[in-house]
């Protein structure tokens, strides 16, 4: 054991957040609105909550309005499980569609700065999949501020919970939960800037740490989503839901993988080939350039397939066209400034005259850490785990089932932000008193082992390696040899990984330890996300697979994982909430397991 | 233009271990459109993992990896390679970390410290007027919001404050009167008697030289300058007041 690791402090605190973004701090909103004498402590592995990944969404936020007289919230229940490839929880979508306008309100009461109409109400802008009476036409369905959407909701939820007197841990790390008597009853965290471990010991814990977009090579998430709170809970033996839904946006910058909004398409720019031909039109005749997500990416990828990719000399990338120039100045100049600007500031062209590089990019994961419709976290057979909670892009409750819509996210940080933070209140009522025993824990055994490792591996190339590896054959496309070959190349990589001598041996603020610390989370996902698609022998949403392109009834269910350890990992099952089918209200045919066509 | 450059990286470090400070010089051999958020991974992936350095989207949204390249406070994931060489006019670079708060390793500096001097001026609305109705949200014309929708566009990167010549002490920084200034243009901001106080107080917007230096570096290309000009001239007092 090294002894320089020590914990220095013991905290106490009502409710622990962990991931200090938009669902965490809508969260802590609530609760500090509701019951401003809650102790409330929230983490970030980020300098500041303000650089969390929720600033960046760009698009924009669905919701019905009740004052729309071609809207209703029922099309928007439809869309998303039509989207979903009918693995969505109908009681999620139930529930978070009811309530968005309302959460819209909350953030525009509260200041956020959304785009307005010339009579200063709010703007609204159409989005792929979100259609009126039930897939009739497009629906204006999103309210939005500018392109960065993400930003202004991340400002306002920051702003009202430090209005509200909560305790920031920023550069701090949840390393691993604390469990007394199978109840979660706080957190160890590592706090990267003084190099020291802390106890906090807490009435709740909600995780809310964001997406694991850093498995794969080409992303748009942001360089600190490397799937922690998933990783943490299946350390802890809980279950990770359908970690294999990954969807990759189909339009990411070539190079960085930086996302080029869905927005490019709906004001109505065209992906072109080599050829220059408008392919979308060969795969969803119908929407073309507005279709989910997945089959955009899934078109694109089959065009490169096909050999009607463009080689970019400087990235050693295929890619596809997207065509901006015939758009008038007025869109370039009023509604994809950010967007557009991004080329010329990342690949020194201008949108105006020339055309763009794009090709699919890792973008959201639908799975995650399988939780109740309440976001209260599950352990495998669906009992709740007392005490601890998750939110965001990191759990599954699950909203989006196999595909995710564009725009559903930030309604669903906003709405679960908020149910948790009611079922937080709630739970904490009923808690008799504060817990103050010991608690085992692992975290410094780990951590010796990282500082005291011998071995000429480096952790840059070994993430290199995953990345390439995950890429290549559990992305877009996936086949039985690939994932077999993964997750045998894994389990090298995890070893290699233990044989890693780290240059700095220092605790205080390590970059490189925490590097460390994340390679292991991102191996955890990565082997979580490759035995799924192992195991799921068809396709749906954004999860395809070549040897099995078709849906299957047989997989109407939901993927449940645990990993008893790196190597033993168990498959099961969760069944799909099928609520509003089984209600037989009107229109309820509709919410069977319908065909995903468009 | 050339496809690839050889390029030197001096880089300011710092080991808190020792509290020791020391330039690093790394040679790289860079292709024309990598920024410099890639250069500082590729010097970590091939050279020398003990290098540290801030970053989180990497593509100019969120204001992490603020650096200053020979002088001049920016983003260095906005940076790239070909553009650095042409602006600056040489392949070597010195790297530093900005200083409006204390380094904590190499280029990390401590962003909760900087981000005091943004807690002080209350960036949220203080105390809210209430909206039409329960079911409605606020009207705000497009002219109304044009006022100040620019200042909302400030991603706190703090380029503004380490180049301002006058924010280093008493001054709170061009990036935290812009929220300021926000709220009191905003119509559903109702404290406007503390919101003025904070503008127009002792570390507030009297404390700007006008050197205009914030407009020059920012990121966003804000006329940060302007805003501060228009609160120095008493716009403000009345946001009625044309």
């Amino acid at each position: 054991m090294n002894n320089r690791l020590r914990i220095t402090a013991t905290l106490h605190c009502d409710l622990l957040i962990i991931g200090s973004g938009g669902a965490g701090l809508r969260c802590a909103a609530n609760v500090l609105d509701k019951r401003p004498e809650t102790r409330v402590i929230a983490l970030t592995k980020n300098a500041h909550p303000q650089k969390s990944h929720t600033s960046t969404a760009q698009g924009g936020l669905a919701a019905v309005d009740p004052g729309d007289p071609e809207d209703k919230t029922i099309y928007h229940m439809f869309d998303t499980w039509k989207g979903s490839d009918c693995t969505a929880d109908q009681d999620v979508i139930k529930k978070i569609c009811d309530s968005s306008w309302e959460q819209i309100l909350w953030l525009e009461n509260r200041g956020m700065h959304f785009s307005r109409n010339p009579k200063g109400k709010l703007s609204k802008r159409t989005f792929g999949g979100h259609t009126l009476n039930f897939g009739e036409t497009s629906a204006y369905r999103a309210v939005f501020e500018a392109d960065r959407t993400g930003k202004g909701m991340m400002d306002t939820c920051w702003g009202e919970s430090l209005k509200r007197n909560i305790s920031f841990l920023n550069q701090s790390i949840g390393t691993e939960l604390l469990f007394k008597a199978g109840r979660c009853v706080g957190c160890l965290v590592f706090k990267l800037k003084e190099g020291e471990f802390i106890r906090i010991f807490s009435g709740a814990t909600v995780l809310a740490t964001g997406g694991s977009g850093q498995v794969f090579k080409i992303t748009t998430n942001c360089r600190q989503n490397t799937g922690d709170g998933p990783a943490v809970a299946l350390q802890a033996g809980l279950p990770m839901m359908d970690p294999e839904a990954i969807q990759f946006h189909p339009t990411g910058m070539i190079g960085p993988g930086i996302l080029a909004s869905e927005t490019l398409r709906s004001v109505g720019g065209i992906l072109r080939n080599k050829d220059m031909e408008p392919f979308m039109a060969h795969y969803a005749p119908r929407m073309k350039e507005l279709a989910p997500r997945d089959l955009v990416a899934r078109a694109i990828a089959s065009e490169i397939r096909k050999k009607r990719g463009i080689l970019s000399s400087d990235h050693k990338v295929e890619h596809v066209w997207i065509d901006l120039r015939h758009l008038p100045d007025a869109v370039h100049e009023q509604q994809i400034p950010e967007v557009s600007g991004f080329f010329k500031k990342f690949l020194n062209l201008d949108p105006k005259s020339e055309l763009c590089p794009v090709h699919p990019s890792s973008h959201y994961q639908m799975g995650g850490i399988s939780t109740n419709a309440f976001g209260e976290a599950q352990d495998h057979l669906q009992r709740r785990v007392p005490g601890l909670f998750a939110i965001g892009e990191c759990a599954a409750a699950s909203l989006h089932g196999f595909n995710r819509l564009g725009t559903n996210s930030l309604l669903e940080l906003i709405t679960m932000g908020k149910f948790v933070g009611n079922k937080v209140l709630a739970y904490l009522d009923h808690l008799s008193k504060e817990p103050t025993a010991t608690v085992d824990f692992i975290s410094f055994d780990r951590f010796s082992q990282y500082l005291e490792a011998r071995g000429k591996n480096k952790i840059g190339q070994i993430r290199i390696d995953m990345q390439e590896l995950m890429t290549e054959n559990v992305g877009v496309f996936r086949t039985e040899e690939g994932l077999s070959k993964t997750i045998d190349a894994l389990r090298e990589l995890k070893d290699r990984a233990d044989q890693t001598a780290l240059g700095c041996k220092s605790l205080r603020m390590n970059q490189e330890l925490l590097q460390r610390w994340e390679l292991d989370n991102l191996l955890t996902v990565s082997m979580a996300i490759s035995q799924a698609a192992l195991n799921r022998r068809e396709s749906r949403g954004a999860h395809f697979r070549d040897d099995f392109p078709e849906r299957d009834d047989a997989f109407n269910h939901h993927t449940i994982v645990i990993m008893g350890s790196f190597n033993k990992v168990e498959i099961k099952k969760r069944e799909i909430d099928m609520s509003i089918f089984k209600a037989k209200d009107q229109h309820f045919e509709k919410f069977d397991f319908i065909e995903r066509a468009y | 233009m050339a496809s690839h450059y050889h390029i030197t990286l001096k880089i300011r470090r710092y080991d808190p271990e020792n509290r020791r400070s020391w330039i690093q010089n790394y040679h790289l051999e860079a292709g024309r459109i990598l920024r410099f958020v890639d250069l500082f991974r590729k010097i970590n992936n091939e050279q020398d993992p003990t290098f540290s350095w801030n970053s989180s989207c990497e593509h100019g949204q969120c204001g992490t990896c603020s650096v200053k390249i020979n002088g001049k406070p920016l983003l260095a994931c906005e940076l790239l390679v070909e553009n650095a060489v042409q602006y600056f006019n040489t392949p070597v670079f010195n790297v530093e970390p900005l200083e409006v708060a204390p380094v904590v390793r190499d280029l990390v500096f401590d962003l909760t410290k900087a981000y005091k001097r943004i807690d002080q001026v209350k960036p949220y609305v203080i105390s809210p007027a209430n909206p039409p109705s329960d079911q409605d949200e606020y009207s705000i014309s497009p002219n109304e919001m044009k006022q100040y929708i620019n200042a909302t566009r400030c991603i706190n990167c703090f380029c503004c404050s380490s180049a301002c010549i006058s924010s280093h002490r008493n001054f709170l920084g061009p990036n935290a009167m812009l929220a300021s200034m926000i709220r009191v243009l905003d119509p559903r901001e109702k404290e406007k008697a503390q919101r003025l106080k904070i503008l127009y107080g002792h570390r507030g917007v009297y404390r700007c030289h006008s050197s205009r230096a914030c407009s020059f570096v920012c990121p966003k290309e804000i006329d940060v300058a302007h805003f501060v000009a228009l609160a120095k001239a008493g716009r403000f007092n009345d946001p009625n007041n044309e």
